[in-house]
Protein backbone atom coordinates (compact mmCIF):
# COMPACT_ATOMS: atom_id res chain seq x y z
CA UNK A 1 0.00 0.00 0.00
CA UNK A 2 1.41 3.39 -0.92
CA UNK A 3 1.93 6.20 1.57
CA UNK A 4 -0.28 8.29 -0.69
CA UNK A 5 -3.25 6.39 0.62
CA UNK A 6 -2.84 7.78 4.14
CA UNK A 7 -2.00 11.27 2.89
CA UNK A 8 -5.04 11.49 0.66
CA UNK A 9 -7.39 10.08 3.23
CA UNK A 10 -6.15 12.52 5.91
CA UNK A 11 -6.46 15.36 3.42
CA UNK A 12 -10.10 14.39 2.89
CA UNK A 13 -10.74 14.29 6.63
CA UNK A 14 -9.15 17.70 7.11
CA UNK A 15 -11.17 19.16 4.28
CA UNK A 16 -14.37 17.79 5.77
CA UNK A 17 -13.54 19.14 9.24
CA UNK A 18 -12.77 22.59 7.81
CA UNK A 19 -15.96 22.64 5.72
CA UNK A 20 -18.47 21.35 8.21
CA UNK A 21 -16.88 21.63 11.68
CA UNK A 22 -16.61 18.94 14.32
CA UNK A 23 -19.37 17.85 16.73
CA UNK A 24 -19.79 19.80 19.99
CA UNK A 25 -16.99 19.28 22.50
CA UNK A 26 -14.40 18.35 19.86
CA UNK A 27 -11.93 20.85 18.48
CA UNK A 28 -9.03 20.56 16.12
CA UNK A 29 -5.99 22.24 17.70
CA UNK A 30 -3.42 21.58 15.02
CA UNK A 31 -2.98 19.50 11.90
CA UNK A 32 0.12 21.08 10.45
CA UNK A 33 1.24 17.90 8.83
CA UNK A 34 -0.36 14.62 7.96
CA UNK A 35 1.51 12.66 10.61
CA UNK A 36 0.45 14.17 13.89
CA UNK A 37 -2.74 16.00 14.84
CA UNK A 38 -3.80 17.51 18.16
CA UNK A 39 -7.41 17.74 19.25
CA UNK A 40 -9.18 18.93 22.38
CA UNK A 41 -12.18 17.11 23.72
CA UNK A 42 -14.67 17.92 26.45
CA UNK A 43 -17.40 15.89 28.09
CA UNK A 44 -20.58 17.86 27.67
CA UNK A 45 -22.97 16.19 30.08
CA UNK A 46 -22.90 16.73 33.83
CA UNK A 47 -20.65 13.80 34.76
CA UNK A 48 -18.87 15.29 37.82
CA UNK A 49 -15.59 13.51 36.97
CA UNK A 50 -15.01 15.56 33.86
CA UNK A 51 -16.94 18.80 34.33
CA UNK A 52 -15.30 22.00 33.14
CA UNK A 53 -12.23 20.17 31.89
CA UNK A 54 -10.64 20.03 28.50
CA UNK A 55 -8.44 17.13 27.46
CA UNK A 56 -5.75 17.14 24.78
CA UNK A 57 -5.46 14.20 22.41
CA UNK A 58 -2.52 13.42 20.16
CA UNK A 59 -3.11 11.34 17.02
CA UNK A 60 -0.17 9.85 15.15
CA UNK A 61 -0.81 8.34 11.75
CA UNK A 62 1.37 5.80 10.05
CA UNK A 63 1.60 5.29 6.30
CA UNK A 64 -0.84 2.40 6.66
CA UNK A 65 -3.68 4.54 8.02
CA UNK A 66 -6.65 3.88 7.80
CA UNK A 67 -6.01 0.20 7.19
CA UNK A 68 -4.24 0.23 10.56
CA UNK A 69 -5.38 2.37 13.50
CA UNK A 70 -3.74 5.66 14.45
CA UNK A 71 -1.90 5.89 17.75
CA UNK A 72 -4.03 7.99 20.10
CA UNK A 73 -2.94 9.20 23.55
CA UNK A 74 -3.98 11.90 26.00
CA UNK A 75 -1.30 14.55 26.51
CA UNK A 76 -0.74 16.29 29.84
CA UNK A 77 -0.32 20.07 29.85
CA UNK A 78 -0.69 22.62 32.66
CA UNK A 79 -4.34 23.17 31.72
CA UNK A 80 -5.00 19.75 30.18
CA UNK A 81 -5.08 16.91 32.73
CA UNK A 82 -5.26 13.20 31.89
CA UNK A 83 -8.88 12.15 32.45
CA UNK A 84 -9.56 9.73 35.28
CA UNK A 85 -10.81 6.42 33.88
CA UNK A 86 -10.18 2.72 34.60
CA UNK A 87 -8.90 2.32 31.01
CA UNK A 88 -6.70 5.42 30.84
CA UNK A 89 -3.23 5.25 32.36
CA UNK A 90 -1.85 8.34 34.07
CA UNK A 91 0.70 8.75 31.25
CA UNK A 92 -2.14 9.20 28.79
CA UNK A 93 -2.12 5.73 27.22
CA UNK A 94 -5.63 4.58 26.40
CA UNK A 95 -6.83 1.03 26.47
CA UNK A 96 -9.74 0.92 24.02
CA UNK A 97 -10.50 -1.98 21.68
CA UNK A 98 -11.37 0.41 18.86
CA UNK A 99 -7.76 1.63 18.82
CA UNK A 100 -6.23 -1.84 18.74
CA UNK A 101 -5.74 -4.18 15.81
CA UNK A 102 -8.71 -6.24 16.94
CA UNK A 103 -11.32 -3.53 17.20
CA UNK A 104 -10.22 -1.10 14.51
CA UNK A 105 -12.06 -0.67 11.22
CA UNK A 106 -10.88 1.50 8.32
CA UNK A 107 -14.23 3.29 8.23
CA UNK A 108 -13.37 4.88 11.58
CA UNK A 109 -11.83 8.33 11.41
CA UNK A 110 -10.47 11.08 13.65
CA UNK A 111 -13.94 12.40 14.36
CA UNK A 112 -15.43 9.01 15.20
CA UNK A 113 -12.49 8.15 17.49
CA UNK A 114 -12.95 11.44 19.37
CA UNK A 115 -16.66 10.74 19.73
CA UNK A 116 -15.95 7.24 21.05
CA UNK A 117 -13.55 8.69 23.62
CA UNK A 118 -16.13 11.29 24.64
CA UNK A 119 -18.70 8.57 25.20
CA UNK A 120 -16.16 6.36 26.97
CA UNK A 121 -15.72 9.21 29.49
CA UNK A 122 -19.41 10.13 29.64
CA UNK A 123 -20.38 6.62 30.57
CA UNK A 124 -17.82 6.23 33.33
CA UNK A 125 -18.53 6.74 37.03
CA UNK A 126 -15.33 5.28 38.49
CA UNK A 127 -12.76 7.76 39.71
CA UNK A 128 -9.98 5.22 39.16
CA UNK A 129 -6.88 4.41 37.13
CA UNK A 130 -6.32 0.95 35.63
CA UNK A 131 -4.93 -1.67 38.05
CA UNK A 132 -1.13 -1.53 38.11
CA UNK A 133 -1.03 2.04 36.81
CA UNK A 134 2.06 3.04 38.86
CA UNK A 135 4.13 0.08 37.68
CA UNK A 136 2.98 0.40 34.09
CA UNK A 137 3.73 4.11 33.90
CA UNK A 138 7.16 3.63 35.49
CA UNK A 139 8.22 0.64 33.41
CA UNK A 140 6.54 0.99 30.04
CA UNK A 141 8.85 1.72 27.13
CA UNK A 142 6.56 0.47 24.42
CA UNK A 143 4.55 2.47 21.96
CA UNK A 144 0.80 2.06 22.55
CA UNK A 145 0.36 -0.05 19.42
CA UNK A 146 2.89 -2.59 20.67
CA UNK A 147 1.25 -3.11 24.02
CA UNK A 148 -0.87 -6.20 24.51
CA UNK A 149 -3.59 -4.84 26.73
CA UNK A 150 -5.13 -7.15 29.19
CA UNK A 151 -8.67 -6.07 29.83
CA UNK A 152 -9.08 -6.32 33.59
CA UNK A 153 -12.62 -5.17 33.63
CA UNK A 154 -14.69 -5.36 30.48
CA UNK A 155 -17.70 -3.83 32.12
CA UNK A 156 -16.38 -0.29 31.80
CA UNK B 1 -31.27 29.49 -42.68
CA UNK B 2 -29.62 26.23 -43.42
CA UNK B 3 -27.12 24.82 -40.99
CA UNK B 4 -24.65 22.25 -42.03
CA UNK B 5 -22.94 20.36 -39.24
CA UNK B 6 -19.37 19.81 -40.21
CA UNK B 7 -18.06 18.31 -37.02
CA UNK B 8 -19.45 17.31 -33.65
CA UNK B 9 -18.12 15.96 -30.39
CA UNK B 10 -20.14 13.63 -28.25
CA UNK B 11 -20.00 14.24 -24.50
CA UNK B 12 -21.30 11.82 -21.89
CA UNK B 13 -21.29 11.60 -18.12
CA UNK B 14 -21.40 8.45 -16.12
CA UNK B 15 -21.84 7.24 -12.61
CA UNK B 16 -21.71 3.88 -10.93
CA UNK B 17 -25.04 2.14 -10.86
CA UNK B 18 -25.42 2.03 -7.10
CA UNK B 19 -28.27 3.41 -5.01
CA UNK B 20 -26.29 5.57 -2.63
CA UNK B 21 -24.61 8.73 -3.72
CA UNK B 22 -21.83 8.44 -1.26
CA UNK B 23 -18.14 8.11 -0.51
CA UNK B 24 -16.10 4.96 -0.05
CA UNK B 25 -15.90 4.47 3.71
CA UNK B 26 -12.25 3.48 3.54
CA UNK B 27 -10.69 6.28 1.50
CA UNK B 28 -13.54 8.82 1.92
CA UNK B 29 -13.43 9.59 -1.79
CA UNK B 30 -16.64 9.66 -3.79
CA UNK B 31 -17.44 6.35 -5.49
CA UNK B 32 -17.25 8.01 -8.89
CA UNK B 33 -13.70 9.13 -8.10
CA UNK B 34 -10.70 6.85 -7.83
CA UNK B 35 -9.19 5.16 -4.83
CA UNK B 36 -6.06 6.98 -3.59
CA UNK B 37 -3.72 4.84 -5.66
CA UNK B 38 -5.41 5.15 -9.05
CA UNK B 39 -5.42 7.93 -11.57
CA UNK B 40 -8.43 7.18 -13.74
CA UNK B 41 -11.93 6.42 -12.43
CA UNK B 42 -14.18 3.89 -14.05
CA UNK B 43 -13.30 0.39 -15.10
CA UNK B 44 -9.68 0.78 -14.00
CA UNK B 45 -10.79 1.45 -10.44
CA UNK B 46 -14.04 -0.39 -10.00
CA UNK B 47 -16.28 -0.93 -7.03
CA UNK B 48 -16.90 -4.08 -5.10
CA UNK B 49 -20.31 -4.64 -3.55
CA UNK B 50 -20.71 -6.87 -0.53
CA UNK B 51 -23.65 -9.19 0.00
CA UNK B 52 -24.15 -7.21 3.22
CA UNK B 53 -25.06 -4.20 1.08
CA UNK B 54 -21.90 -2.14 1.54
CA UNK B 55 -19.84 -0.86 -1.37
CA UNK B 56 -16.17 0.10 -1.54
CA UNK B 57 -13.55 0.83 -4.16
CA UNK B 58 -12.19 -2.59 -5.01
CA UNK B 59 -8.61 -1.53 -4.31
CA UNK B 60 -9.59 -0.14 -0.89
CA UNK B 61 -11.50 -3.17 0.34
CA UNK B 62 -8.78 -5.53 -0.89
CA UNK B 63 -6.16 -3.60 1.14
CA UNK B 64 -8.33 -4.20 4.18
CA UNK B 65 -9.30 -7.81 3.52
CA UNK B 66 -5.68 -8.91 3.10
CA UNK B 67 -4.93 -7.82 6.70
CA UNK B 68 -5.13 -10.62 9.27
CA UNK B 69 -6.90 -8.29 11.65
CA UNK B 70 -9.71 -7.79 9.14
CA UNK B 71 -10.79 -11.39 9.72
CA UNK B 72 -12.56 -11.22 6.38
CA UNK B 73 -15.15 -8.83 7.75
CA UNK B 74 -16.90 -5.87 6.19
CA UNK B 75 -15.49 -2.67 7.75
CA UNK B 76 -19.01 -1.28 8.06
CA UNK B 77 -21.01 -4.07 9.64
CA UNK B 78 -18.42 -6.73 10.52
CA UNK B 79 -20.36 -9.42 8.69
CA UNK B 80 -18.31 -11.70 6.52
CA UNK B 81 -17.45 -9.72 3.40
CA UNK B 82 -18.52 -11.64 0.32
CA UNK B 83 -18.84 -9.76 -2.89
CA UNK B 84 -21.66 -10.01 -5.36
CA UNK B 85 -21.29 -10.20 -9.10
CA UNK B 86 -23.67 -7.33 -9.60
CA UNK B 87 -23.93 -3.96 -7.87
CA UNK B 88 -26.33 -3.90 -4.96
CA UNK B 89 -29.29 -2.22 -6.59
CA UNK B 90 -29.69 -4.75 -9.37
CA UNK B 91 -32.99 -6.46 -8.87
CA UNK B 92 -31.93 -9.65 -10.56
CA UNK B 93 -30.94 -12.50 -8.35
CA UNK B 94 -27.18 -12.74 -8.33
CA UNK B 95 -26.89 -15.94 -6.38
CA UNK B 96 -26.65 -18.82 -8.71
CA UNK B 97 -28.23 -22.11 -7.83
CA UNK B 98 -25.76 -24.96 -7.55
CA UNK B 99 -25.63 -27.12 -10.67
CA UNK B 100 -27.80 -30.15 -10.54
CA UNK B 101 -26.10 -33.47 -10.78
Amino acid sequence: MSAQFATKRLGKELQKIRNSRLPPGIELVSAENLEEWLLDIQVLDDNPLYQNQTYRLKFRFGSTYPIEPPEVVFVKLSDRPIPMHPHIYSNGIICLDLLGQQGWSPVQNVESVCMSLQSMLTGNSKNERPPGDDDFVRANQLRPKDIEFYYHDNTV
Amino acid sequence: MKVKIKRWNGVATWRWDIPEDDVCGICQVHFDGTCPTCKYPGDDCSLLSGKCGHNFHMHCILEWIKQDSAKGQCPMCRQRFEWTEQPNDMSMDTTHAPPEI
